[in-house]
């Protein structure tokens, strides 16, 4: 479950969240609308303790921002899958070696890794592509490839901050389908777009940011 | 175990990765390795050199024409007993009337009729030791010796070898002193721009939940791995320039001196480059991930 109780963040520069209170259920698939500097990623970041607020509590997975460590968040980033508008894959790995990492991370043994990747690279429809390097792929490509890299930790969440930026229509469609068949395995989805088009008619809660502050849901 | 091992390729495979980076890095460090080796190599050498030069000092000890061949033995035994004296030789008047011949070309028996040519010795001073030989004393001493006439010694030369090897024993701890540093400035901020350059796997990797240890082990890895690939470059570096320098000894200069190679500089300089890409990438690291 993922809590916000009277969150305010500001950053330096102005912007952020202020006296922000939401609460995403367990296994709920929900979408974050608000236009540029709204504060979404703000909100994001705050959920995978990547920032922390000035007042209130955000309570994720059973961490809380008031008691958390900085050794603790990589515990609780474990979780924690995020699939981010530039991709973020690394470009001196082939696919095989990003979509691997975050099993390395967890300390799966190399014999197991290999099926795994493989299940996780077919899900997304990235099959025979592991040796690609991240310049050798399109843009849709990369996203699922950092949607295969988000899940293939099983994570109890995952959120998708505006996932589909840099797609055409086409790909957006697809990846916000592949989004909604992983929901089906039980994952918490959180997906921030300014995209209101993709993702109205969907029958999802979507919560409205506007200057930093939840406008409804 | 598969994590740890995981790491230690990584650390590797970085290496490969960022050919250039590493490249630059190893060839830095190698520039700095080979400076400090050559400095404790010439430090090391130093003393023998100096040995060698100690051996050409030669002090030259006229008796007095009275002094016959037998007394002049008695003497040479006053000699050897003053300190810092390592050998005494006498050259008895015969062996002067050689000698004469040879250097003159003509036997000055012949041309005077009698033998002028007095009893000396020729004295070598000790060349073992660590402090600076002080040849007055020693000059002094032997003059002190009634039947001693005349004393000649190369005073200039000697004074000049033993304030040049007074200056460098005391210049070279400073100077190692400051090629250590550099060399450990370069390693330092080599690994750091190593690990600034990929900050975005460092963020990434922090995402997806990797502790600070498993984000900083491979760079830990990586640096100690171009530090190793360094020092193995350095010790056939070392090799060569002490067998070339040698080698210009033997066939360009009078000098019958061999330097040798000191495998234990090696060792000390493979240590030093552990312990500070060890501790280097450690801190790069460390500092990127406050």
């Amino acid at each position: 479950m993922i809590e916000f109780q009277n969150v305010t963040y500001a950053h330096e520069k102005g912007s952020g969240v202020n006296n922000l209170s939401l609460t995403i259920e367990d296994g709920e698939f929900s979408f974050l609308i608000g236009p540029t500097g709204s504060g979404k990623t703000t909100l994001m970041r705050l959920m995978y303790f990547d920032l922390l607020p000035d007042a209130g509590r955000v309570k994720v997975n059973g961490f809380s921002s008031k008691s958390i460590t900085k050794r603790k968040i990589p515990i609780a980033r474990k979780s924690i899958g995020m699939v981010f508008q530039d991709y973020k894959l690394l470009d001196d790995r082939n696919l095989f070696e990003n979509v691997a990492l975050p099993l390395h991370v967890l300390g799966h043994s190399a014999r197991e890794i290999p099926e795994r990747v493989e299940e996780a690279l077919e899900l997304v429809g990235l099959e025979g592509k592991d040796h690609h390097f991240s310049n050798e792929l399109s843009g849709g490509e990369q996203q699922r490839a950092c949607l295969a890299r988000a899940i293939i930790k099983e994570p109890d969440i995952l959120l998708a901050d505006e996932p589909t930026g840099n797609l055409d229509p086409v790909a957006s469609f697809e990846l916000v389908r592949l989004l909604e068949t992983i929901h089906e395995t039980g994952t918490t989805i959180l997906m921030a777009s300014h995209n209101y088009n993709l993702i109205k008619g969907r029958g999802r809660p979507i919560y409205e940011l506007k200057d930093g502050i939840l406008r409804g849901r | 175990m598969d994590k740890f091992f995981y790491l230690i390729t990584e650390g590797m495979k970085n290496v490969w990765r960022h050919k250039m980076t590493a490249f630059t890095a190893i060839i830095s460090l190698f520039i700095s390795l080979f400076i400090v080796g050559l400095l404790a190599t010439a430090g090391d050498n130093t003393h023998k050199v100096l040995q060698y030069l100690r051996s050409k000092y030669k002090i030259e000890v006229f008796f007095k024409q009275d002094v016959s061949n037998e007394e002049a033995v008695g003497l040479i035994h006053q000699l050897k007993k003053i300190k810092g004296v390592r050998t005494a030789t006498i050259i008895e008047k015969e062996d002067a009337v050689r000698i004469f011949k040879d250097q003159f070309g003509e036997d000055i028996m012949d041309i005077l009729g009698y033998n002028p040519l007095p009893v000396s010795a020729v004295v070598n001073l000790s060349r073992t030791s660590r402090d600076l030989i002080r040849v007055e004393p020693i000059i002094k001493k032997i003059r002190s010796i009634g039947q001693v006439e005349d004393v000649r010694y190369q005073g200039n030369l000697i004074k000049k070898i033993e304030r040049n090897y007074s200056r460098v024993i005391d210049r070279f701890p400073y100077l190692a002193g400051i090629v250590i540093i550099l060399a450990v400035l370069i390693i330092y901020n080599t690994v750091k721009l190593s690990v600034y350059s990929r900050k975005e796997l460092i963020r990434s990797l922090q995402m997806i939940g990797a502790s600070r240890m498993f984000i900083k082990l491979p760079f830990i890895i990586e640096g100690v791995f171009i530090g190793l690939i360094s020092s193995l470059l350095v010790y056939p570096a070392l090799l060569g320039s002490v067998k070339a320098i040698n080698y210009i000894f033997t066939n360009f200069t009078s000098w019958s001196i061999r330097l040798s190679f000191n495998p234990v500089v090696w060792i000390w300089l493979f240590s030093l480059v552990v312990v500070i890409t060890l501790l280097g990438s450690y801190r790069a690291a460390s500092n990127f991930l406050k």
